[in-house]
């Protein structure tokens, strides 16, 4: 029998053990920070943390509010700002990995963080193409975690290159780093790789409870899946207690976490609070 | 500006009034944090009109911009969406509307536009990876204007390139500043600086106005050196409900509030009547958070002490002349050293000619 866990956290768990000691990782907010602190806390104490905002080399004490929130650490390595970030760091081949999360995925991993339904004009708008499409096209392999979005025969709109037109168009056209690429994708029901020649994501392992029909039936294409799917990795209590410690609030599906900050939310709208006036 | 003996100090409603124009080209400086909350509801006050925004990582600053009828076009890398697929944004319900343009770049391409601007280029190249995203290829108002492609003349190979912006004022929340304007900003450097240096006209408004001498002890940290700045404002929590980096962090609760509020463009407009229209400063404001929710939210969340190690800037000596009054390298006293210039015929009386 294994310690258990929510699925939130078995996701957490997954990607930070993608995470290798020594490597300079660049961080997307959410689940993306949360893993690769649990990494640095567990194996990987050496790997450098990094975000686009410029915050080189950091060890988040409380999770993050998004990429340039300093407050979650106690002081970091380096100072730069985001251009030079995005320049001397990423373009000249210092990310090992990027972790971002993302909105609609292809069939080789390409990305749309941007619109969905529609033009820009008509679409629903998501968040936008943030720093994505510079760090997928030069870190070395990028994770994409997908919490909410959909697989896709056509993305709406390009956000960020994954594999183009699969095998490789990627590497043969010259704008990215050669051999780059995603190399690992999670959703709350599986692991996906990207296979080696052709660079089409098939289904690696499944969450356990899941249904892999029901994941199948998700994908509008014929999903290649893993023979034999690997058994999802086992959890430990060591990495189960510090995403408890660190980020108890990503532990549970953003439903309860709403349910309990809504709650908070109408105690605080509500007014004063009994002895607590100013 | 400069040779004039000018007095930068002033209200937020006079930097305003005075420096940001309607029309004008407008970049919010701060880069997700310290967001000079206390201008953009200023400049809703003053119905500044037609404005084009340039934001990076737009959440309510934005928002609150097109609520509130000031601004023609975005050009945006990122904006904030309320309520996931069922909420919304006032930038979308704007541009779907026909109301407002918006052009989309990315953090890198967006950036490099700033820096450009800032160093007096008309483009600046951007990675060639951008060639494949639709941020390349789908172009709003901007049109044929938005990137351009040139060949390195040195490896032969296709550059992307942007245009450099550079905005009529950028308007900024830091957290000090002296009476000159040098403004010092730590913390997520993002891209702040190359905002205020692209701007043409640059307005800091800061939680503390400090001597200079703390300014010239600690020169590592200006952004922006004072002969760039036209206005200074000193204002307390100025950033609210963003975070500020040694200050204070964001105000959860609140920022909940307001994108609870968002889901709906009514939600949205009652919330800007109660924070933004009725109250006509930013000390108006924290009062009435005050009178709603007491001091102790705001108290909750002051930040705590992590102090920089200090450096050392100081030299061995702060003049040629040591303690004695003896010169240093010749140790001679100023009196022997002018008997010098005597001995030797050195001196000359101007008013003596031939």
């Amino acid at each position: 029998m294994s310690p258990r866990a929510t699925k939130e956290e078995l996701m957490i768990i997954a990607v930070a053990r993608e995470i290798k000691d020594y490597e300079r990782v660049l961080l997307g907010v959410g689940l993306p920070t949360t893993a690769g602190s649990l990494a640095k806390a567990t194996h990987a104490p050496n790997v450098v943390l990094m975000t686009e905002a410029g915050v080189i080399d950091f060890k988040p004490l409380v999770p993050p509010n998004h990429i340039a929130d300093v407050m979650c650490l106690r002081g970091y390595s380096y100072a730069l700002d985001l251009f030079n970030t995005f320049t001397t760091i990423n373009y000249r081949g210092f990310v090992d990995k990027a972790i971002l999360g993302i909105g609609q995925v292809d069939r080789y991993g390409n990305i749309n963080t941007s619109f969905v339904g529609g033009t820009p004009k008509t679409g629903m708008r998501l968040t936008g193409a943030g720093g994505a499409p510079d760090f997928v096209s030069y870190a070395k392999e990028t994770i994409l975690t997908l919490k909410g979005g959909e697989f896709v025969n056509k993305l709406d709109y390009f956000t960020s290159p994954g594999y183009l037109g699969g095998w490789d168009e990627r590497d043969r056209c010259g704008l990215f780093a050669m051999g780059s690429g995603p190399s690992m994708m999670i959703s709350p029901e599986a692991i996906f790789r990207f296979d080696k020649k052709t660079k089409e994501v098939y289904l690696e392992s499944l969450l356990p409870g899941v249904d892999l029909n029901k994941v199948m039936s998700k994908v509008p294409w014929d999903l290649q899946v893993a023979i034999p799917l690997k058994p999802f990795p086992i959890p430990s209590e060591e990495e189960i207690n510090y995403i408890r410690t660190f980020a108890p609030q990503h532990c549970v599906p953003r439903q309860i976490m709403n349910e309990l900050a809504v709650k908070k939310l109408l105690e605080f709208a509500g007014g004063k609070r009994k002895g607590k006036s100013g | 500006m400069s040779g004039e003996n000018q007095n930068k100090v002033m209200t937020t409603q006079e930097a305003i009034r005075r420096f940001v124009n309607d029309g004008d080209h407008v970049v919010i400086g701060n880069y997700t944090v310290g967001t000079c909350y206390n201008q953009i509801t200023e400049i809703i006050r003053q119905r500044k009109k037609g404005l084009t925004i340039y934001s990076q990582s737009g959440v309510f600053d934005v928002e609150m911009l097109i609520a509130g009828e000031c601004v023609s076009r975005v050009i945006t890398t990122y904006c904030i969406r309320s309520g996931g697929r069922a909420g919304g944004s006032m930038l979308e319900r704007y541009q779907r509307a026909g109301k407002i343009e918006v052009e989309d770049y990315s953090n890198f391409t967006y950036n490099a536009r700033l820096t450009a601007g800032a160093q007096g280029y008309s483009f600046m190249p951007v990675l060639p990876g951008i060639m494949a995203s639709d941020v390349f290829k789908v172009r709003d108002f901007m049109g044929d204007g938005k990137f351009g492609v040139v060949k390195c003349p040195f490896t032969g190979r296709d550059v992307p390139v942007v245009p450099a912006a550079n905005p009529d004022v950028c308007v900024v929340h830091v957290q000090r500043a002296d009476k000159f304007g040098n403004a010092q900003y730590w913390g997520a450097l993002g891209s702040v600086s190359w905002a205020c240096l692209a701007s043409k006209r640059v307005v800091v408004s800061c939680e503390e106005i400090v001597d200079h001498e703390i300014i010239k002890s600690s020169p590592q940290y200006t952004i922006v050196p004072g002969f760039r700045v036209n206005a200074v404002i000193e204002e307390p929590r100025g950033a609210h409900p963003a975070e500020l980096s040694g200050y204070y962090n964001l105000d959860i609760l609140f920022w909940a509030m307001m994108d609870l509020s968002n889901r709906t463009e009514q939600g949205f407009r009652a919330w800007m009547k109660e924070w933004v229209y009725d109250l006509p400063s930013r000390a108006a404001y924290l009062e009435h958070y005050i009178e709603r929710f007491g001091k102790e939210p705001l108290d909750r969340i002051k930040a705590r002490p992590y102090y920089s190690a200090p450096v050392n800037y100081g030299s061995a000596f702060t003049s040629m002349w040591d303690d004695e009054g003896k010169m240093l390298l010749f140790e001679m006293t100023r009196e022997e050293f002018e008997k010098l210039l005597e001995e030797r015929g050195l001196l000359i009386d101007v008013s003596k000619s031939d």
